[in-house]
């Protein structure tokens, strides 16, 4: 089986945002519900002032902290799926710990209060369990992995958009958006990254495009001393995360 | 023995009702609240998940714990002198856990699900899982001893096995409480191996404050109405202890205060010095809650005296509330991965729903003391003691 993983070049990525909106679109997401974000950071200050952007999915991670803590097994990690950190929605008790324990803050509780009004849990109220049931839906729903629109009172995150790459050939090395044959198979925000920072492969396969471009251009992970291994890799300038500051104080 | 219990009379019978009415009246209105808008009508969210009904499970468990530990004292350690207390420190901290855990339901996302997928999943890695073993495990010794203690069962061989039982079962669940917050190295604020011996302290401090203030209550707030070993007590070991675990207490936060301030990481120093300190209840529950009784407890002439007592027991329920409610916010106040969209750190308050589930556990810790009061001897101590 695949371990799949993703490399983002941070000198391609343009901070659009398409990424984000692909990934709420195809997996009926909620206003600050973001799976998929791209978040920014300004560093230092003038004349050397930086403007920083970072995509940023679940990591997947290899060693995942959320899962340890989990005490339900909601949370687990699935090697048979390509490595896959999923929550599976029928087990998931909504105690929040998996939350706290993520170093990188990509699990939402969205039974909260909304972001923007009005509230589209109001205007397309819950059906047959979902939290909301908005009138276009992802047919793919597998409830044990944490696809589709969650119930309340659960946790949710990215899944690598499970429901495609899991029908990919067996062997693929990478899951290319510009392969005909393979588009169908390619994670929301993959396909729909305009400059193409964005690539998708097997870390477990040496011919991959994503250890290739890993290795030869010193690929990165985020917050590395969590000891977490995230199976997401940045590329570039700039994939460090500023330590943060708080508002200056008048 | 004086068994002057006001508990037992109109008095008591009055406080209960109102109990019952502040207990409907506030778990109608989180009910309400929970059911029409769900958790959207608590102020937490993706950035801030635990808040003040997490900070009051804790508080209201580890009060539980510290009434075990000064428990041990007669029934493991042999300090006899404490065997007037005893029985209704076991009351109290069985109760104070069923309300702590009335109130962990409400905030859970679906709390009956829990009964089957922890015992069905067996995730021993997980501290929560454990935090379950352990406090079901801690309920049910407590529940057997006080069986015990009520049949008059004080010495036998058995009895002093759960007492041990019980022991052990109270600092496994505190201390693994502490771990549930002191092994997330993502969260430096909390990240401490020593954190169970600060929960043991503050424990033990909240548990006598309970134990005061429900000992004074159930004698109508006069020393006369208590037994004579229990006029010893109160005016001899019980306020020494008392002042011993607040010194604790404070030097505890002392250490934790002055390495988080010295720190040059952000995710720490910025807690103390921009939350924590910044808070003026965070300062006047520091000074006023544990720092002021501290004070008045050192003093031999005021540490034996029944207002003092009193007073340092309500300060410190006060106190130690909002040290359990700075400790968990304080975890989760700066922004954890989320860029210039949360560029500060995170505001929270508890919504009025939050609050009502605090006022929920109260009332039902007082309606479930008041109705022990009325139905036990919870002043029951050994016959050679009396």
């Amino acid at each position: 089986m695949a371990k799949w993983g993703m490399v983002i070049d941070l000198d391609k990525c343009t901070g659009c945002q398409a990424c984000t909106t692909a990934c709420a679109m195809e997996n009926n997401t909620l206003p600050g519900e973001s799976w998929q974000d791209v978040l920014y950071y300004h560093e230092g200050s003038y004349p050397s002032a930086q403007m920083k952007w970072l995509p940023r999915p679940c990591m997947q991670c290899e060693n995942p902290s959320c899962v340890h803590v989990c005490p339900t097994r909601a949370t687990y990690k699935d090697m048979d799926a390509g490595g896959i950190v999923f929550v599976d929605w029928n087990k998931c008790i909504g105690c929040k710990y998996c939350m706290i324990a993520c170093p990188y803050g990509v699990r939402f509780y969205a039974d909260e209060k909304p972001l923007l009004e009005p509230d589209l849990r109001d205007i397309f109220p819950g059906q047959k369990g979902q939290l909301w049931s908005p009138p276009y839906q992802n047919p793919e729903e597998d409830w044990t992995r944490g696809i589709g629109v969650q119930p309340k009172g659960v946790v949710s995150k990215c899944t690598f958009c499970h429901h495609k790459v899991s029908k990919a050939p067996p062997g693929t090395p990478d899951l290319d958006e510009d392969n005909p044959a393979l588009k169908e198979y390619v994670p929301a925000c993959v396909r729909t990254c305009a400059p193409k920072a964005r690539y998708f492969g097997d870390l477990d396969n040496p011919d991959s495009n994503v250890n290739r471009l890993i290795g030869d251009k010193h690929g990165v992970r985020l917050k590395d001393s969590s000891g977490n291994k995230p199976q997401v890799y940045y590329l570039g300038a700039g994939a460090g995360v500023p330590a943060f500051q708080p508002k200056p104080r008048s | 023995m004086s068994n002057e219990n006001v508990m037992k009379g109109a008095m008591g019978t009055q406080l209960l009702l109102l109990s019952v009415v502040v207990l409907v009246i506030s778990f109608g209105f989180a009910m309400m609240s929970i059911m029409s808008q769900g958790h959207a009508s608590f102020n937490t969210n993706s950035n801030i998940p635990w808040g003040q009904p997490i900070a009051t499970y804790l508080y209201f468990a580890l009060a539980s714990s510290g009434l075990g530990m000064i428990a041990a004292l007669p029934l493991v350690f042999g300090f006899k002198q404490f065997y007037p207390i005893v029985k209704r420190a076991i009351f109290l901290a069985f109760i104070i856990l069923i309300s702590g855990m009335a109130v962990l339901a409400m905030e859970l996302g679906h709390v009956f699900r829990m009964l089957w997928v922890i015992p069905f999943n067996m995730q021993i890695q997980s501290a929560m899982f454990w935090m379950g073993v352990f406090y079901v495990a801690d309920l049910l010794f407590l529940l057997w001893k006080m069986q015990k203690m009520d049949a008059g069962d004080w010495d036998s061989k058995t009895s002093k096995q759960i007492a041990i039982g019980s022991f052990l079962a109270v600092l496994l669940a505190s201390g693994n409480l502490a771990l549930i917050f002191g092994m997330m190295s993502m969260r430096p604020f909390w990240f401490d191996g020593l954190l169970p011996i600060y929960f043991y302290l503050t424990a033990v401090a909240s548990g006598l404050a309970a134990l005061v203030f429900f000992t004074y209550l159930s004698h109508g707030f006069s020393r006369n109405k208590m037994s004579q070993p229990l006029q010893d007590l109160m005016n001899g070991a019980l306020p020494k202890l008392f002042a011993a675990v607040l010194g604790g207490t404070l030097l505890f936060i002392a250490v934790r205060a002055i390495t988080g301030v010295y720190t040059n990481n952000p995710e720490i120093y910025l807690v103390w010095r921009d939350y924590l300190f910044a808070s003026p209840v965070y300062q006047a529950s520091l000074w006023l809650g544990i720092l002021l009784p501290f004070v008045l407890m050192l003093s031999k002439s005021l540490r034996n005296q029944p207002g003092t007592q009193m007073l340092v027991a309500v300060l410190v329920f006060g106190g130690l509330f909002a040290e359990r409610f700075y400790f968990v916010v304080g975890g989760q106040v700066v922004p954890l991965f989320k860029g210039t969209w949360e560029w500060d750190l995170i505001q929270y308050s508890p919504s009025a729903t939050e609050w009502a589930l605090t006022f929920m556990g109260s009332a039902l810790l007082f309606t479930l003391y008041l109705l022990g009061e009325k139905v036990l001897n919870l002043s029951a101590m050994p016959p050679a003691q009396k």
